[in-house]
């Protein structure tokens, strides 16, 4: 009993940590001083400011594109690569598994900054095919790694059944493999959104001047100077893709293992 | 050859041309003196190499990593050890409580501390209701440990679900057996459960000091002045100084660290299996 009383005060402790800071700002959002201080007055003003700042506005929408963008691109891509891979007993196979996961190991401001200079050698300007590329690059292993993850627990078995019935391989893979794959697409590609929606790092280097994404605002006003909205807009941002989470989560319930790289 | 090349061409066109080939860019850029043009040369090594400042700051980019990750496996491995062994109801919800701020931005959750560290700020005033601390400021907020604190905080979830991963399996037959042979707990702890969990306490570090080697924006956030790493430079190079080829040199040092640190690490593990 004493043990459990322990173990249970110690998880509620290690979730206060992870979770103070975080809700704290949420509330902060909703407080009327303009430096955050105490004692708390209730009020929606930041809210209201934030629906009138065209500027953070323009920048959530130009994220929002980019992310779209990168979830739809990167979804067909991991789809493709992996109907290859469930097909293949080539030698590549393990040098391509290597490859996709080589974003994960190198920090986003090295592959940033290797891009910059990529732009630079081309003698182009920054402009948003880089970016989103760029987005694309650091998502793609996410969505491969939860299409994986769904393609290992299925049946393999069914797609021989089909072409056993004289199914040819594309409807094979048109009426059985992909309707059956199909929540691991959704879930890769929210995921994909995620990932691309928050990228502060890639945007940083890349983004065209003049432009700006929700991320790079929050960075600049966190540096430059306070902005109170961006407490409204940081909760904005955590309640999405916390629900985004939570669904992707849902969708793959059977296979949670696609959290673990 | 494969008749279904064609599928996983696009994904792998992509990755190399834009991960791997700008990656020998950065490394063809780091031996030139003088932007795209210049000569070859290795000077932008030797300033790395031969400035006292330099070194410093790769020492203490390594020391805060080693701090973050050694404070993250405090924290997550009672935390594992709670959740396989004592929580029956709920698991899943409380893995998922734990992973879910691991994939909300990192930059939100570093700014998210401004709030309770800064003076006058909410942990101040809690630790000064409580007696703990005299009427003088917090004076946390921009100092190291600030910025270590923010990092534990934005890395540790992912050591406590690889930690968990390798308790889970750990076979309850042999804990059984151990205390049969009247081994107390903490034998059986140190003897038994610690190495079956070494896997996941190995992949758990390696997943948290990795990616602290390369962070630039906690710093920033909450470093203040004491926030200079490694990463910071690099930053600099590019936006502040427009050293490029310098920042191309101190970008491939730091990776290099980076598998280094990867390499040393999972020799570790295979080593323990």
């Amino acid at each position: 009993m004493l043990k459990k009383g322990i173990g249970w005060t110690y998880a509620a402790l290690v979730m206060l940590f992870l979770y103070a800071p975080i809700l704290v700002l949420m509330a902060m959002s909703f407080n009327a001083s303009k430096y955050n201080a105490l004692p708390f007055e209730f009020s929606m003003r930041w809210y209201r400011e934030l629906a009138g700042n065209d500027k953070l506005i323009d920048a959530t929408l130009t994220s929002v594109y980019i992310a779209a963008g990168t979830a739809v691109i990167c979804v067909v891509l991991a789809t493709m690569l992996m109907l290859w891979a469930v097909r293949t007993n080539s030698k590549l196979k393990r040098w391509i598994d290597s490859l996709v996961i080589l974003p994960l190991t190198i920090p986003w401001l090295i592959l940033g900054l290797s891009l910059l200079l990529l732009v630079s050698a081309a003698g182009i300007d920054k402009n948003f095919m880089v970016l989103l590329i760029g987005h694309v690059v650091v998502s793609l292993p996410y969505a491969v790694l939860v299409i994986k993850a769904r393609l290992q627990s299925m049946d393999l078995t069914i797609n021989e059944a089909s072409a056993s019935l004289g199914a040819n391989e594309w409807t094979t893979v048109r009426r059985i493999t992909l309707p059956l794959l199909f929540p691991a697409m959704l879930a890769g590609g929210f995921l994909a959104f995620v990932i691309s929606f928050d990228n502060f790092i890639l945007s940083y280097f890349l983004i065209p001047g003049g432009s700006s994404t929700l991320p790079i605002e929050i960075y600049s006003s966190i540096k430059f100077g306070f902005t109170p909205e961006i407490n409204a807009v940081s909760t904005v941002m955590l309640t999405a893709t916390t629900l985004l989470i939570v669904l992707i989560a849902t969708i793959m319930r059977s296979s949670l293992k696609f959290f673990l790289k | 050859m494969d008749r279904k090349i064609w599928l996983m061409s696009p994904a792998v066109f992509l990755l190399l041309c834009f991960c791997v080939v700008p990656l020998f860019i950065m490394v063809y850029y780091s031996f030139l003196s003088d932007g795209t043009g210049g000569h070859w040369t290795v000077q932008n090594y030797m300033d790395f190499f031969q400035k006292d400042i330099y070194l410093k700051l790769t020492w203490k980019t390594v020391k805060m990593s080693f701090y973050v990750t050694v404070i993250s496996l405090l924290i997550s491995y009672p935390m594992a050890y709670v959740m396989v062994s004592i929580i029956q109801g709920g698991k899943n919800m409380l893995l998922m409580a734990i992973i879910i701020p691991f994939w909300t931005s990192q930059l939100v959750r570093a700014y998210s501390w401004q709030n309770l560290l800064r003076d006058g700020g909410l942990l101040e005033i809690g630790l000064r209701k409580l007696h703990l601390i005299g009427s003088g400021p917090l004076g946390l907020m921009f100092t190291s440990t600030a910025v270590i604190i923010a990092m534990v905080h934005i890395f540790f979830p992912y050591m406590v679900i690889t930690i968990y991963m390798s308790l889970e399996k750990v076979d309850g037959a042999l804990v059984e057996a151990s205390k049969s042979l009247k081994a107390g707990p903490l034998t059986t702890f140190r003897r038994i459960v610690l190495p079956l969990s070494k896997p996941g306490i190995i992949s758990g570090c390696i997943l948290v000091f990795v990616p602290s080697l390369g962070v630039f924006v906690e710093p920033r956030i909450l470093g203040g002045t004491q926030g200079t790493v490694i990463g910071t430079v690099i930053e600099d190079q590019f936006f502040e100084i427009y050293g490029w080829n310098f920042g191309a040199a101190v970008s491939f040092i730091l990776l290099a660290i980076i598998l280094l640190s990867m390499a040393v690490l999972s020799r570790f593990a295979k080593e323990e299996a």
